[in-house]
């Protein structure tokens, strides 16, 4: 029953993280029909960017070791902001390079850049930060806290509340302004945005940024509770992108509900059999895919003919 | 002629290998030539299922993955013949390539891709965290390699051996992609609907590039364990799944492409391997930028260059037809009597949400009739089409075709069993000719297997002739002889419809779907729909027709259907259509003066279409 409760609790954390990812690539996708392939690998450069801020601000080298008392909540704050804009300035980089000259081609052009792009940026952080994993404590503290006998990182509840906050502030966006009924439109149909004097092309670009950002600021969040490495990225990814088709790619909502559903079924399965959580997250979607391809709360899309 | 130059290719290609292991013995160019052989085997499969068929897979060191652990583990622990094993891995390898091909059927694109990608991760997690049977990283060692009488290859050998595989490879996919194999796969890649309408099973062909695919990487895979003796999780990475994307991607779509791109990738890994930190960043920037500056890869470059030097040269391979001598019949079509129920359709219902198409329509279609289906925009005319056809499936209701029941069947095998149909928005194969287009459609009447085409068996050539011929016979006939090797997208819109249509008649339909085959065209080419929709019903194929231009309608149809918010509310022959109040209400509204709808039935309609056609 504690483990069972200790599960929850991570398994929530991890939902956190995946739905700003899963996010990221909704609002791209739903803006352009596109996303970033290589998120894994600006994640990674989110976490190892806001580590390397935490140090500086510290007085050491970006690969020197971290002491305990060194990341504070001011200097772990300005980690997450420093990942957001700094991701945020690739994902605009990464649409002029590698989205903008392929929208609208037939193939999937723009797969192979935005992988080309995540390929580029881990060999670059990997000259910068070498291959090992890089340690950071949680600003919040160390200490387990007990709740009904369970054992919970003090990282974990941050991370929940902090992505809580941030789901919850981007919907009220894109419900509420001007900016998000922007985003919607264009989201429904590119040219009647354009006709409806809609700046398409900055909305995209901020769509990117958004993106990307995101995911820097998913990367900074994760680092404490597992560590900060160049490779940290594809699998948080990939589950994310798993979340984002299980709730419904197009529906911001449902890929929030589809990350916590992830993250609590990687943590539950995590404590039957640690080998076959992967696995057996995989094959979910892969059921997901043959039974309800749109997501639980997506929209079938129908093909005019 | 061409045999002949075939024949001189071949000897060349084989003298090549050859020599190619003799010129040196230096170990590590050996190794070097090995391993373009095994890169080039991997992609040669890959070509098919990414450049020709359009399905991109981020995987396929999964499947080599398959391959190379075959081999290991039927050889260390089985103590199999590593002949035989390394047959096994290709066997193995299919039947994963099965399995990954399962997800295909419901999503394309992006989603199909990370799918792949998910696949290559499982794998990858299997062979590193399985301990007990893959042996992680620390690996399987002892792999038994393959050996002539009980002397394993050298170095020389497994060039030779490679060599001799990447060529089989070449010749038998190279004639696969060249028939009707080739143009299945091609037009599954152009628009899966399309395909499907003429006979050609989506799902089918897309399993089929899978499974082909997954037998060269996973011989692939299995060549590296035999010959390095050795094999562990540490080759099996998402890095390897991108080389080979790349090999195929950068090679560019031709059978020559993967050839070209094994070279010259594998020589440059083997090159900046001093570099380690610059080798993959290489593969980053040639992903982000190579597709820019070279969108059809290094084959469509050199071909490029090359045509530039001979101008005018041929590129599709076929040259000057003799127009045929007999004009074309179908193959199916029986000059059944007259009169006789063709299709009948009970109590169709379809509904998306609250909008309701189609609710309780039944029709009768009768042999040799020319049926046409009208009625304002938005009736659901389009939507019973597609019901019809099975492009859609209806909520309930049944439908009846030449005495069977085709309510559920999937749209190719409707196609195949004789209803051919032609789509509002054009949906032609627009990069192949004109001629391939009507060969595609000609494609369930070929009966030549997979093997003869493989192979290029007698009875696969003899087929092709004979579809030439055909094809050739249907363009005659809709007066597009001259066009038959240009580019489908090179026609001017008004024959681009008449090319969808040839390609409907090519499948040798008993009844012929037309989605308002006017729409666009010019007052001639009107002239000549109508034309060559009676040449149609001469050759004793039943039409339905949906079309808003009411002189069409009423010139040729022998029955008319009226739908209008989804319902029949009318049906008979065009005069009696003419002068019935309800039709007249729907398109005109209530409150008219019936005394001069005769005349503003024709004309107001037209307007209507084409005021929210344009």
């Amino acid at each position: 029953m504690v483990a069972l409760l200790q599960a929850v609790f991570s398994g929530l954390a991890l939902g956190g993280i995946y739905g700003l990812v899963a996010l990221g690539f909704s609002i791209t996708h739903s803006t352009t029909k596109t996303f970033n392939f290589g998120q894994g690998e600006f994640l990674a450069a989110g976490a190892l960017i806001g580590v390397s801020v935490v140090l500086m601000m510290s007085g050491h080298p970006i690969t020197a070791a971290l002491n305990p008392g060194d990341v504070t909540p001011l200097r772990y704050g300005i980690a997450v902001i420093v990942s957001f804009a700094v991701l945020g300035l690739f994902g605009a980089i990464l649409y002029f390079t590698a989205v903008r000259p392929f929208i609208g081609l037939s193939g999937l052009a723009w797969v192979m850049s935005t992988i080309g792009f995540g390929i580029i940026i881990q060999n670059t952080a990997l000259a910068l930060w070498g291959p090992t994993p890089i340690v950071m404590g949680s600003p919040v503290g160390n200490d387990v806290i007990r709740i009904a006998g369970a054992g919970i990182l003090p990282q974990e509840i941050l991370v929940l509340f902090a992505s809580i906050i941030t789901m919850v502030l981007l919907d009220i966006v894109m419900r509420k302004t001007r900016f998000g009924k922007a985003v919607r439109a264009v989201a429904h149909s590119r040219n009647a945005a354009i006709l409806m004097g809609i700046n398409v092309p900055a909305i995209v670009v901020i769509a990117f940024v958004m993106s990307s950002g995101l995911a820097g600021m998913a990367g900074i969040l994760v680092v404490p509770i597992t560590t900060a490495s160049v490779f940290m990225g594809l699998s948080i990814a990939l589950k994310a992108f798993s979340a984002a088709i299980l709730g419904g790619l197009n529906n911001p909502r449902g890929c929030i509900l589809g990350a916590f559903l992830l993250g609590l079924m990687e943590a539950l399965i995590g404590l039957w059999h640690a080998e076959l959580r992967e696995i057996s997250i995989f094959l979910v979607i892969i059921l997901v895919l043959v039974f309800k391809p749109e997501g639980l709360l997506g929209q079938r899309q129908v093909e005019k003919v | 002629m061409s045999q002949l130059k075939k024949l001189i290719q071949i000897s060349l290609a084989i003298i090549a290998i050859t020599l190619l292991p003799l010129s040196t013995d230096n170990g590590f160019y050996l190794k070097i030539f090995f391993m373009i052989g095994v890169n080039y085997l991997a992609a040669s499969g890959l070509n098919v299922l990414v450049n020709y068929t359009g399905q991109k897979s981020l995987g396929h060191a999964g499947l080599f993955a398959v391959g190379a652990y075959t081999v290991a583990l039927l050889t260390t622990r089985l103590s199999w013949n590593p002949w035989l094993a390394f047959l096994a891995s290709g066997v193995v390898a299919a039947a994963f390539g099965l399995i990954i091909a399962l997800p295909a059927l419901r999503v394309r694109g992006p989603a199909l891709a990370m799918v792949t990608i998910a696949f290559g991760i499982v794998v990858e997690k299997i062979v590193s965290e399985w301990q007990d049977v893959f042996a992680g990283q620390q690996g399987i060692y002892g792999v038994v390699p393959l050996s002539i009488g009980n002397m394993p290859f050298n170095a020389q050998q497994w060039v030779w051996f490679v060599g001799g595989l990447g060529l089989i490879a070449h010749l038998t996919l190279g004639s696969l992609l060249k028939g009707k194999y080739g143009r299945a796969f091609a037009a599954v890649n152009a628009s899966e609907l399309a395909a499907e309408s003429v006979g050609i099973s989506v799902y089918g062909f897309k399993v089929l590039a899978f499974i082909i695919s997954a037998v060269t990487c996973g011989f692939s895979g299995a060549l590296i364990a035999q010959q390095n003796q050795y094999i562990s999780s540490d080759f099996i990475t998402f890095s390897l799944s991108i080389f080979f994307l790349l090999i195929v991607l950068f090679g560019g779509k031709s059978t020559y492409g993967p050839l070209l791109g094994a070279i010259v990738l594998t020589l440059l890994d083997a090159f900046l391997a001093r570099w380690p930190e610059w080798q993959h960043f290489t593969y980053g920037a040639l992903l982000l930028f190579g597709l820019y500056i070279m969108p059809n890869g290094l084959s469509g470059l050199v071909s490029g260059i090359a045509k530039k030097l001979k101008l005018g040269s041929n590129q599709s391979g076929v040259t000057n037809y003799d127009a045929p001598s007999q004009a074309w019949r179908g193959d199916t079509i029986d000059q059944q009597t007259k009169n006789e129920t063709l299709l009948s359709a009970q109590d169709l219902c379809k509904a998306y949400g609250g909008v309701v198409p189609t609710h309780h329509v039944s029709l009768e279609l009768k042999t040799g009739h020319i049926h046409s289906l009208i009625g304002p925009n938005g009736a659901g005319k389009t939507t019973l089409l597609n019901i019809l056809s099975g492009i859609v499936k209806p909520d309930q209701g049944n439908i009846v075709f030449l005495n069977t029941a085709i309510t559920k069947w999937p749209a190719h095998k409707i196609s195949n069993l004789g209803l051919a149909r032609t789509f509002q928005n054009l949906r032609l194969f627009t990069d192949m000719s004109v001629l391939d287009n009507v060969k595609t459609g000609l494609h369930a009447r070929m009966k030549s297997g997979l093997w003869a085409n493989l192979l290029s068996l007698p009875n696969s050539k003899r087929q092709e002739q004979e579809a030439n011929v055909k094809a050739q016979q249907i363009l005659v006939l809709m007066g597009l002889a001259d066009r038959a090797l240009d580019l489908a997208a090179s026609l001017p819109y008004g024959m681009q419809r008449r090319v969808e249509i040839a390609r409907a008649l090519a499948t040798s339909p008993q009844l012929l779907l037309l989605d308002e085959p006017a729409a666009g065209l010019n007052p001639q080419e009107t002239h000549e729909l109508i034309d060559i929709i009676v040449a149609i019903k001469k050759l004793g194929i039943t039409v339905l027709l949906i079309e808003h231009h009411m002189d069409i309608v009423m010139a040729v149809s022998d029955h008319v259907i009226v739908l209008d918010y989804g319902q029949k509310i009318a049906e008979g022959r065009p005069e009696e259509i003419r002068n019935n109040t309800r039709v007249i209400t729907a398109y005109l509204g209530e409150d008219d003066n019936a005394a001069d709808s005769n005349d503003t039935i024709s004309h107001g309609s037209a307007d209507l279409a084409g005021g929210t056609h344009a």
